[in-house]
């Protein structure tokens, strides 16, 4: 065939022609609930999954402060000395485990 | 709308009709697969769904519908997707739904594996007759019109028989009528080169005469049906013809589609019949609009007060059957 076969329902410019809005009319409403259906079920799938892995808030952990002076008496000895270590430790701690 | 405006479109439509413009509404599209199935809701998706070329003006849509009402109203009532239903709104009843679905068996036959081959031939069962009575205009429509109608029921074969005194109408280039012989006794055309699927016959009798005759004996719900076109069963001018085929139509139990004019045509058809015989027939489908009706009112040269609409209406009848019943005895 010389030209290829062009459904008359589409005008010269690619539009719907009248016959074919018409001819849809009947199940126009019933099509757009549905199109807003799907729309609405696909975006909220997004969503979700893009709130749940989203990055996580730990404003609401409390972490001890380090103390303004580490207790440094000379009778402690050995206690005194490995103090700020053992804070160091224990912060670690907190922080693993709240993760 | 107002008389004077459909006064002018009827004869705007007259004009355009002579006017020898190209007529692209009344190129129609050849069948298509089996699969694709159509849409009979209503006019526009009828057409979408075949494919018929888009008719996006008012004025062609009239022209076109006008000669297409005829088949398709036709097959609006028998197919298996038709608009008519028994749910509220849908004019069906329960006897018209048992009617359809016997007709329906034979319309929509199963695939059994026959094809065009002698090893692949089956035996194939009778055509599905309808029955046209006062066939006037619609016996001398162009037979691509009527072919529309096969082209709905893949594998359905169809014999339309028109029959009435006037069923020659515009049919002059077909006369002098075949001889009646003792194989055609009552000089009928028989039209059997319009493809596989459908068959014409036209009698220029009345029915009683023939169903007297035995010609058509005997009547199958499953295959037969009748189809009035605007008979006038009630109007004054041609109810007493109609009288002695009336009680004959309800004794054959098969189902009979009447379409009127209009409302008040149709509503005065369905009231001579429940004058005549009201107690001796069941309706199958109640009166009303035709969802396949000729979009264009037709003015009557003689009487301008007087439009007419093809096929604006359609109701259904039958004879009341009365089975039989066990009693204790």
């Amino acid at each position: 065939m010389p030209i290829i076969p062009r459904s008359t329902y589409y005008d010269e410019h690619y539009r719907q022609t009248a016959a074919l809005i018409r001819a849809r009319q009947p199940f126009l409403i019933k099509n757009i609930i549905t199109g807003i259906g799907i729309c609405g079920f696909v975006i909220s799938v997004y969503s979700f999954t893009i709130n749940a892995v989203a990055q996580d808030d730990f404003s609401d952990v409390q972490v001890p402060d380090a103390p303004a002076q580490p207790p440094h008496t000379p009778n402690a000895g050995a206690e005194t000395s490995t103090t700020q270590a053992v804070l160091d430790q224990q912060r670690e701690k907190t922080k693993n485990s709240s993760r | 709308m107002d008389i004077c405006d459909q006064l002018r479109e009827s004869n705007e439509d007259d004009h355009d009709l002579r006017s020898g413009r190209v007529f692209s509404e009344f190129e129609y599209p050849p069948p298509r697969d089996e699969e694709i199935l159509p849409n009979l809701t209503n006019w526009d998706t009828y057409m979408y769904t075949r494919d018929y070329k888009a008719i996006n003006e008012a004025r062609p849509m009239r022209q076109a519908t006008r000669l297409l009402t005829y088949p398709i109203t036709l097959a609006s009532v028998l197919h298996e997707l038709s608009p008519y239903h028994i749910r509220k709104g849908g004019r069906l009843t329960m006897e018209g739904l048992k009617s359809l679905t016997a007709l329906q068996y034979t319309l929509h036959p199963q695939k059994d594996g026959s094809g065009p081959t002698l090893q692949t031939s089956k035996p194939k069962a009778p055509p599905n007759r309808i029955f046209i009575l006062g066939a006037r205009a619609e016996s001398s429509l162009p037979r691509d019109v009527w072919i529309q109608l096969t082209y709905l029921f893949p594998r359905g074969v169809f014999h339309l028989i028109f029959i009435g005194p006037e069923s020659m109408a515009n049919r002059d280039r077909e006369f002098p009528l075949p001889e009646r012989t003792p194989r055609n006794p009552f000089g009928a055309i028989f039209e059997d080169r319009l493809g596989p699927q459908m068959r014409i016959s036209t009698y220029v009798e009345y029915f009683h005469t023939l169903h007297q005759a035995g010609e058509f004996y005997p009547y199958d719900p499953y295959f037969d049906c009748f189809m009035l076109y605007h008979p006038g069963l009630g109007h004054p001018a041609s109810s007493h013809d109609w009288e002695e085929t009336l009680p004959q139509l309800l004794e054959t139990k098969v189902p009979i589609f009447c379409t009127g004019y209009s409302e008040w045509d149709m509503e005065r058809d369905r009231k001579w019949v429940n004058d005549k015989v009201g107690g001796e027939m069941d309706i199958l489908m109640h009166p009303g609009e035709n969802i396949f009706r000729s979009l264009r009112w037709d003015l009557n040269d003689l009487d301008p007060s007087d439009p007419t609409c093809g096929n604006w209406g359609i109701w259904a009848f039958r004879g009341k059957r009365y089975e039989a019943t066990m009693t204790d005895s």
